[in-house]
């Protein structure tokens, strides 16, 4: 399943990277955190893991993401290492006279076959909704 | 005459003890029985793929049809044993308890080592094998020690089958029967006990009666070790003694709260207490936000 949210903040690339590369910024814009913690000793950048959890439903759902994409004002990306198959990622644009245009992408996949599928369809409704408060967030964040 | 009532008493006296000795006879070989079929605790039988795999399913039930909210999992000791006492509702098919599974291996990953205790019917029952690979055990006091002692996180529910059957109208009554062996289980194991408190699951019938006196009747509390047989109204049955035909619980919903670790470094007495107050306190609460029966 692979939700996409996108949206255009009044502010430069470097200022939206600030707050999309520190993991100090993440338990303030990002909708739903029920848990946020680094997995691992080390500084912000590709191989580093953090264990995320979102309440979707009922409970938390996610598990130990790795940053799999740091590229400087211009990507984020994570992939799922234990938990439920994930895949994230920020995509940072220039969108002109100073804006940015962020995109906001998740695809995920549960196990359990057709009930997998069924869940995924179920949540997928709720983790849109989360996404579009995180962009929300993250504008007000960094928009001065 | 007297002389013949004497023999009639003695022969009469004589057929009573043989009919006693048959009975017992057979109540303890009806006991072997049921006592061969418990499965022995292995550990190795959970499975985390398995568990992985119905996790989709469970979330579907807990989200959708139980509404289920869970708070404070992050109480729970990240790593290393920690005994889990809850109280426990909802008869023999409890939300609560499939609703706290699902959140602790979502919260802490399938990989982390979790067992339940269950009355040996449940373990025994056929059909219900599956339960093993979710971790499910025998409830006894040495399968307890084991999963402990392997570095497990542990959900035991002290009440039982006296708890789970309590009539639906002390739905937030916490109520052990007296059982505080968990404290001396977690004193041994030298682990904290983190109390989990849930309302919602003894509105998933309506229980009228535990049935400890049918359960006496039957001779089942010698048989199988069950204390009850239960009277409730429930879907699609109506009115059923027992709960071992499946029902379709009602949509309640669920609310679970997470309490803070308590340490065991007092007298049992005193921990036991600390635990049912901290236990009713947490029920108290989210049975305050509880606006109707069943709907939440």
């Amino acid at each position: 399943m692979r939700v996409q949210r996108h949206c255009v903040i009044n502010a430069d690339r470097d200022t939206v990277w600030k707050a999309v590369s520190d993991p100090d910024c993440y338990p303030e814009f990002m909708a739903s955190l029920e848990r946020w913690e680094p997995a691992a000793d080390g500084p912000a950048g590709k191989g580093a893991r953090y264990t995320v959890h979102w309440k979707i439903g009922s409970v938390p759902i996610g598990g130990v993401v790795e940053v799999s994409e740091f590229d400087q004002a211009h990507d984020l990306a994570w992939i799922g290492v234990s938990g439920v198959s994930l895949r994230g990622r920020f995509r940072i644009r220039d969108a002109g006279n100073g804006h940015t245009k962020v995109i906001f992408r998740l695809a995920y996949e549960s196990a359990g076959n057709l009930l997998g599928i069924i869940a995924d369809r179920v949540a997928a409704r709720q983790v849109g909704r989360n996404m579009t408060e995180t962009l929300k967030n993250l504008k007000t964040m960094v928009e001065p | 005459m007297w002389e013949r009532g004497y023999r009639l008493a003695r022969g009469e006296g004589w057929v009573y003890v043989c009919v006693m000795a048959g009975i017992t006879d057979v109540l303890e070989w009806a006991r072997q029985q049921v006592s061969s079929r418990v499965p022995k605790a292995d550990m190795d039988q959970r499975d985390p793929d398995y568990i992985r795999e119905q996790l989709p399913g469970l979330w579907l039930l807990a989200s959708l049809y139980f509404r289920a909210d869970v708070r404070g999992l992050e109480r729970i000791p990240k790593e290393g044993p920690v005994l889990l006492v809850g109280n426990h509702s909802g008869g023999n098919l409890p939300p609560d308890t499939f609703v706290f599974t699902l959140a602790f291996c979502s919260y802490f990953g399938v990989e982390r080592p979790f067992y339940q205790l269950a009355h040996n019917l449940v373990v025994s029952m056929p059909g219900l094998g599956s339960l093993r690979k979710f971790g499910t055990v025998a409830a006894n006091h040495e399968n307890a020690r084991l999963a402990l002692e392997s570095g497990a996180a542990l959900l035991v529910y002290p009440g039982g089958d006296y708890e789970v059957f309590r009539p639906s109208w002390e739905r937030h009554k916490v109520d052990f029967g007296g059982r505080k062996g968990y404290v001396k289980l977690a004193r041994e194991a030298g682990v904290p006990i983190v109390p989990i408190a849930s309302v919602g699951g003894q509105e998933a019938a309506l229980f009228l009666d535990r049935g400890q006196w049918l359960a006496k009747v039957l001779m089942v509390d010698k048989l199988a070790r069950l204390k009850s047989v239960p009277i409730l109204l429930a879907p699609p049955w109506g009115l059923a003694v027992s709960d071992m035909v499946p029902r379709l619980p009602l949509p309640t919903k669920i609310a679970i709260e997470v309490q803070d670790p308590i340490e065991v470094d007092a007298d049992d007495d005193v921990v036991h207490k600390q635990v049912l107050e901290s236990l009713q306190a947490g029920v108290d609460r989210l049975a305050a936000e509880r606006r109707f029966p069943v709907l939440g």
